[in-house]
């Protein structure tokens, strides 16, 4: 790619949305989605019926809510959504250490016979979601991060911004 | 840019409804054609059947010389500004104009210059991040047409793009169709039913009426030597006044009044002695004069000129329209009397103009 194609892409900016950073935001969205549809799965007795589950499902209704509006702030270029994600994006990562470690680790008695609560395969899957979910939220902030300084020289330099 | 022939076209529909008949016409290289003519006179018809929106029953259409009769519309290289803009409300303006190149996966820094190229031609670079539904008439219509500018089409396609402005935006639009048109030297098909339009954007303006076409020349031709009554009725505002009279030596004979001939008009009429035609005076060729008397009904003050509406001789069927210079202020119920600077004479039977030599 030229300098001049370069120049263009950037120029391109002024008229056309972020929609990769947006697009990687409500991936992020997508996949917490299905950790928290995926522990329910696991549920076995009544390990889940706590106070922590409960304040998970709050967590989550604002998590949906943030996300999808960070997803709309990032297609327009605007660089604080971008810290939002951050934030989500590593409390994502310290969610492992809230419901799925213990769960995994815990063990729960099923009709006198001791079960364990989370399986290894069940595990994975959820630590899966929840690293992809993190590692989209990332993405979606860096893409933007990048983006925003881009078009803000390009404009400086077309003298549009001060 | 490219030529355009359309050969004996006809246009049949399902239900045998004949809406174009035998029209032929050869569009030259960056000409402006602009189909004329009342509603329902098959104009929107033949140009969509250019487009491939409608097939044709009969005839062939080329294309810089190859035969595109058959061919889908998308492939035609064709682009069409509709009335109503069809602009995508949820889309931006840029992505408006650049949707069609993004369909067809050009390279998007190639749709971003030649967005950015058709927006300075249209004055729409500020506009560029808005909605169409926060854009005015004039300039959605402007988007529409940049929309079509950056598809480097062989032919410009416009059905009536200027119907849905007011009556100001619709003179400033037209300038700059014009405008456009001068710099961009692209062949253009025009339909119109506005003679005003007609009149001020064609190279050449083709008549029609009831799917036949009346008449094709420049705007002066019909104005100034219009091929029928038809077309001397229709181009022009106020219409051409038009009488039956009696050709009698040196004299027409009308109803209620009698206009002397002129030596070069005898030779004109010479078949004609003794036989009714029709007399064909436009409004700004009557000046105030000895020749008709008539009683005035109505007088329209337009600033320049006055328009005297009255009845020939006081009958109410005999009406006459004069385009009179200056400002006059006649009543109802004056008498005036009138000359006739210019005269257009039509055979009774057939309709078409007597020419010189016929």
């Amino acid at each position: 790619m030229n300098n001049e194609d370069r120049q263009i892409q950037r120029d391109r900016m002024r008229y056309t949305k972020n929609s990769l950073a947006a697009n990687l935001a409500l991936v992020g969205l997508l996949f917490d989605v299905f950790y928290f549809v995926n522990i329910c799965q696991s549920d076995v007795g009544t390990y889940y019926y706590n106070i922590l589950i409960g304040a998970s499902i709050v967590y989550n209704l604002v998590f949906l809510l943030v996300v999808f509006l960070a997803s709309e702030g990032v297609k327009n270029y605007q660089i604080n959504y971008s810290y939002i994600l951050i934030v989500v994006g590593a409390l994502q990562i310290a969610r492992i250490f809230i419901i799925p470690m213990r769960a995994h680790s815990a063990t729960t008695l099923v009709d006198g016979v001791e079960v364990a609560v989370m399986g290894n395969g069940q595990f994975m899957w959820v630590l899966a979601f929840l690293v992809i979910s993190a590692a989209c939220l990332l993405a979606s902030a860096a893409v933007n991060i990048i983006k925003c300084r881009e078009l803000s020289a390009h404009l400086k330099s077309l003298g549009l911004e001060s | 840019m490219a030529t355009l022939s359309l050969q004996h076209i006809d246009k049949i529909y399902d239900n045998n409804v004949q809406a174009v008949f035998d029209f032929n016409l050869d569009v030259k290289d960056g000409e402006l054609i602009v189909l004329v003519g009342p509603s329902g006179c098959g104009k929107s018809t033949t140009l969509r059947m250019v487009a491939g929106l409608e097939d044709i029953s009969e005839g062939k259409l080329l294309l810089d010389g190859k035969d595109i009769t058959a061919t889908p519309a998308k492939d035609r290289d064709m682009a069409m500004v509709f009335q109503n803009y069809a602009l995508y409300g949820h889309m931006t303006i840029y992505e408006n104009m650049a949707f069609s190149l993004t369909l067809r996966k050009e390279n998007p820094n190639v749709i971003h210059k030649k967005v950015l190229a058709a927006a300075e031609i249209l004055g729409l670079t500020s506009q560029l991040n808005k909605k169409p539904a926060q854009l005015s008439g004039g300039q959605r219509q402007r988007v529409a047409m940049g929309r079509s500018i950056v598809r480097n089409p062989k032919v410009f396609l416009f059905d009536e793009p200027l119907s849905n402005l007011d009556a100001k935006l619709r003179g400033a639009t037209r300038r700059e169709i014009l405008l456009l048109h001068k710099r961009l030297k692209a062949t253009m098909l025009y339909v119109t039913h506005d003679q005003t339009e007609a009149l001020t954007l064609a190279d050449r303006i083709v008549c029609m009426s009831m799917g036949h076409v009346q008449q094709v020349g420049t705007p002066l031709e019909l104005y100034d030597d219009p091929a029928n009554v038809f077309v001397a009725s229709f181009i022009g505002l106020p219409p051409m006044n038009l009488y039956d009279v009696k050709v009698s030596g040196a004299e027409l004979v009308g109803a209620n009044f009698k206009v002397s001939l002129t030596a070069e008009e005898q030779a004109q009429l010479k078949a004609y002695q003794g036989k009714t035609i029709i007399l064909g005076v436009r409004p700004e060729n009557i000046i105030e004069g000895p020749d008709v008397k008539a009683t005035v009904f109505s007088n329209e003050n337009l600033g320049m000129n006055t328009l005297v509406h009255a009845y020939i001789g006081g009958d109410r069927k005999a009406k006459i329209s004069a385009k009179l210079k200056g400002w006059s202020n006649y009543k109802a119920g004056d008498t005036v009397s009138f000359s006739f600077k210019r005269k257009h004479f039509f055979d009774k039977d057939t309709t078409n103009a007597i020419r010189k030599g016929e």
